[in-house]
């Protein structure tokens, strides 16, 4: 019987393709975001809420993660951006290695924006980096404003929150002030936007946020 | 379920070492695993169990050792363990916590024949 000292990483081959990914990425000057949230926060509505108005100044495209259909890469194409879907079978999460190979389905010499649409889950995402300049968690006001207490490993990792749906808000009890607290105790730094994808409520003030980082990875 | 991808890499880097090091059979599977991280232990056993059939590993024993949450204050200085995320310093109640161990995810040694 003999004891091997290793002291590696777990997700070290993640690790290095996703800072390969990052390496890439900063040598196109192309902003990454990778975007989370449970099903059905929103993040396809915001995508289309948002790009629309992004996409006469930028070129962007969009990586679709789900377990099945490709009916959220469909949605983003209808609005004439390239959107390229990947299919999980059963994981819950994007990996670099997918996303490195999506990535043969787009000019990244003529992209600004990439952004990347996770699969919906709220656990696993969060420790799988895919070489984005920032995640950014959507939670909708339908789900609790206890949501950051619960998934506290996704709020750490995030550099903003969405709070979407904020029109439902008269119909449900969600306390906004609550939810902003319990996030900011988690990460202090972390940007808020809350936004209504049915009345477009903060939409621009989302949208110039990510038009601005943007700008300043472009190449200039 | 990223348990089955975490076990996965787990057994990857375990049976590339042992390989390396001439070793025939996997005894043992040491890892460090920090509160911080989202991981389901009992998922990432049972994973593992299904997935070490039929390798060098396959009567290999995972090992967890829990790491703890151990913050720093960066307004008052104070060094504690946290049980939860959401923390402010036990002595100050500043948010400005720096965070010294909690979020390991490795794999710390293996034991061959
Ligand atoms: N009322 C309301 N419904 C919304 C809003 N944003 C999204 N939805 C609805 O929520 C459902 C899920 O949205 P989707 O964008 O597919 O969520 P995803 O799974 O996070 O991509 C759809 O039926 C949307 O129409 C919003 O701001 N207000
Ligand atoms: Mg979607
Ligand atoms: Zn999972
Ligand atoms: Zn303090």
């Amino acid at each position: 019987m003999e004891k091997i000292n290793i002291e590696e990483k777990i997700l070290s081959k993640n690790i290095k393709k996703a800072d390969a990914l990052r390496e890439l990425f900063k040598e196109k000057g192309v902003f990454v975001l990778n975007l989370v949230s449970s099903p059905g926060s929103g993040k396809t509505s915001i995508l289309e809420s948002t790009l629309t108005g992004l996409k006469d100044k930028y070129n962007i495209g969009v990586i679709e993660g789900d377990l099945q259909t490709d009916n959220d890469a469909k949605r983003i194409r209808k609005l004439g951006i390239k959107a390229h879907q990947i299919n999980t079978g059963g994981a819950c999460h994007l990996e670099a290695s997918g996303i490195e190979k999506s990535l043969e389905q787009f000019d990244l010499d003529n992209m600004d924006l990439l952004i990347i649409e996770n699969v919906g889950n709220l656990v696993c995402p969060s420790s799988f980096d895919l070489g984005e300049d920032c995640k950014v968690v959507v939670i909708s006001t339908t789900e609790g404003d206890d949501k950051p207490a619960k998934y506290p490993s996704m709020i750490r990792v995030s550099s903003a929150l969405i709070i979407n749906k904020t029109d439902l808000l008269e119909h449900v009890d969600f306390n906004t002030e609550e939810c902003i607290k319990y996030a900011k105790g988690i990460q202090p730094d972390l940007k808020i936007f809350q936004t209504s994808c049915k009345t477009g409520e903060g939409i621009k003030h989302w949208s110039s946020w990510l038009a601005e980082a943007i700008e300043s990875k472009r190449k200039s | 379920m990223h348990e089955a991808s975490i076990a996965q890499n787990v057994l990857d880097i375990a049976i590339n070492t042992a390989t390396e090091n001439s070793a025939i059979k996997i005894n043992k599977v040491c890892l460090k695993i920090g509160q911080l991280t989202a991981i389901e232990e009992n998922s990432l056993k049972f994973a593992f169990d299904a997935l070490k059939e039929d390798t060098m590993a396959a009567n290999a024993e995972l090992l967890i050792e829990h790491i703890p949450i151990v913050g720093k204050c960066n307004n008052c200085g104070k060094k504690d363990t946290y049980s939860e995320m959401f923390f402010s310093c036990s002595n100050c109640g500043s948010y400005k916590m720096e965070i010294l161990s909690g979020e390991e995810l490795s794999i710390k040694e293996i034991e061959v024949d």
